[in-house]
């Protein structure tokens, strides 16, 4: 299982869509810094099929004043929830 | 997952075979340095005896069609870089037929490299496959 | 090519010609078979026949590539080249003592290479 880094926005890029394609059904997603655009219930759709592998960290959240503004499918951690999920993982592999 | 690695397998399956570092190229010739900077990476990898694999995927699958030359400022495309490549015994080049779809391109216009094209269970079996994955 | 600094000069048949902080050229189109000579004869080299088939990979090598090679690629090219035992990392050890890929290349009149430490 590897855990996935993305920090570009789904409403500016599409980079995505290439995670997406390089994703397995077990590997996870942690959205970062401009990522977490994609923790809009709007993006659900550019990352579709991710339940309960879709992450984002809350400190980008936060800045950024979406923390409250949430998908119910974004599972939001903290930096030690990032070390966990990349000690849990076999690789990261950053998306940028 | 990926600890448990079975032996490297011959012939026309190796290319799900072990390997030590997977460069994932994903960006196209000259806009930036990072393709430049990925095949450089790859080439130190091999230099010092690693297993070391390329995926061309996203605009990264632009690295490989032929006719590219210096840009306008006479930076330096990634054409002689390629070319290098069998020298430092980077053999096992794979590209993301998805990537190449997407940009209307077939695997009769990969013409720099001998390359392996892979579907999506493919590409994923890749990145397990590799005990590493650094990506440009 | 990020264009290095003039540290030293040699001069070559009136001519001055800069070496960078290590010792490389500063502009590569410098270089001539009497200034390889001068260069080896700095670090008290005398260039044998095997030397210069060394140097004639190294500087066919850079025009295909625009790349300095690490030991591995310069060892596969001169087995290309001259067959097996030039390729050996001990004949090419021998000839370039410390780092054949780094003092060749210098020699040569190449960049440093890049990708070997």
């Amino acid at each position: 299982m590897n855990l996935h880094l993305l920090n570009r926005s789904p409403f500016s890029s599409r980079i995505h869509d290439d995670v997406l394609n390089a994703m397995g059904p077990e590997d996870q997603l942690l959205l970062i810094e401009d990522g977490v655009n994609g923790a809009l219930d709007n993006a659900e759709q550019h990352l579709a099929g991710l339940e309960g592998r879709l992450f984002a960290l809350r400190e980008d959240l936060e800045s950024r004043g979406l923390l409250g503004r949430c998908a119910e499918n974004v599972i939001v951690v903290d930096v030690d929830g990032f070390v966990a999920l990349t000690e849990a993982a076999d690789k990261t592999v950053s998306w940028f | 997952m990926s600890d448990v690695m079975t032996a490297p397998l011959a012939g026309d399956d190796a290319g799900m075979a072990a390997g030590d570092l997977l460069v994932m190229l994903r960006h196209g010739p000259h806009g930036s340095s990072w393709l430049r900077e990925g095949l450089e990476a790859a080439m130190v990898a091999a230099a010092f005896g690693r297993e070391v694999g390329l995926l061309f995927t996203g605009d990264g699958v632009m690295a490989l069609l032929e006719g590219q030359q210096v840009g306008p400022l006479g930076q330096k495309g990634s054409d002689n870089l390629l070319a290098a490549l069998e020298m430092y015994d980077v053999e096992r080049c794979y590209v993301d037929a998805a990537a190449l779809r997407a940009r209307g391109l077939t695997a009769q216009d990969v013409t720099l490299l001998p390359v392996t094209l892979l579907e999506h269970d493919e590409v994923v079996a890749l990145t397990t496959a590799f005990s590493r994955v650094l990506s440009f | 090519m990020a264009s290095s600094e003039t540290v030293r000069t040699l001069t070559l048949d009136g001519r001055d010609i800069g070496l960078d902080a290590e010792g490389y050229l500063v502009d590569l189109d410098d270089w001539s078979p009497a200034l390889a000579e001068m260069l080896a004869a700095e670090e008290g080299r005398e260039l044998t026949p095997e030397h210069w088939e060394v140097i004639e990979v190294l500087r066919d090598f850079y025009q295909r590539f625009s790349l300095s090679p690490a030991m591995r690629p310069l060892s596969k090219a001169m087995t290309q080249r001259f067959g097996p035992d030039k390729g050996r990392s001990l004949h090419l050890m021998r000839l370039f003592p410390d780092s054949p890929p780094k003092v060749g290349a210098r020699i040569a009149g190449l960049p440093k290479p890049t990708n070997c430490l």
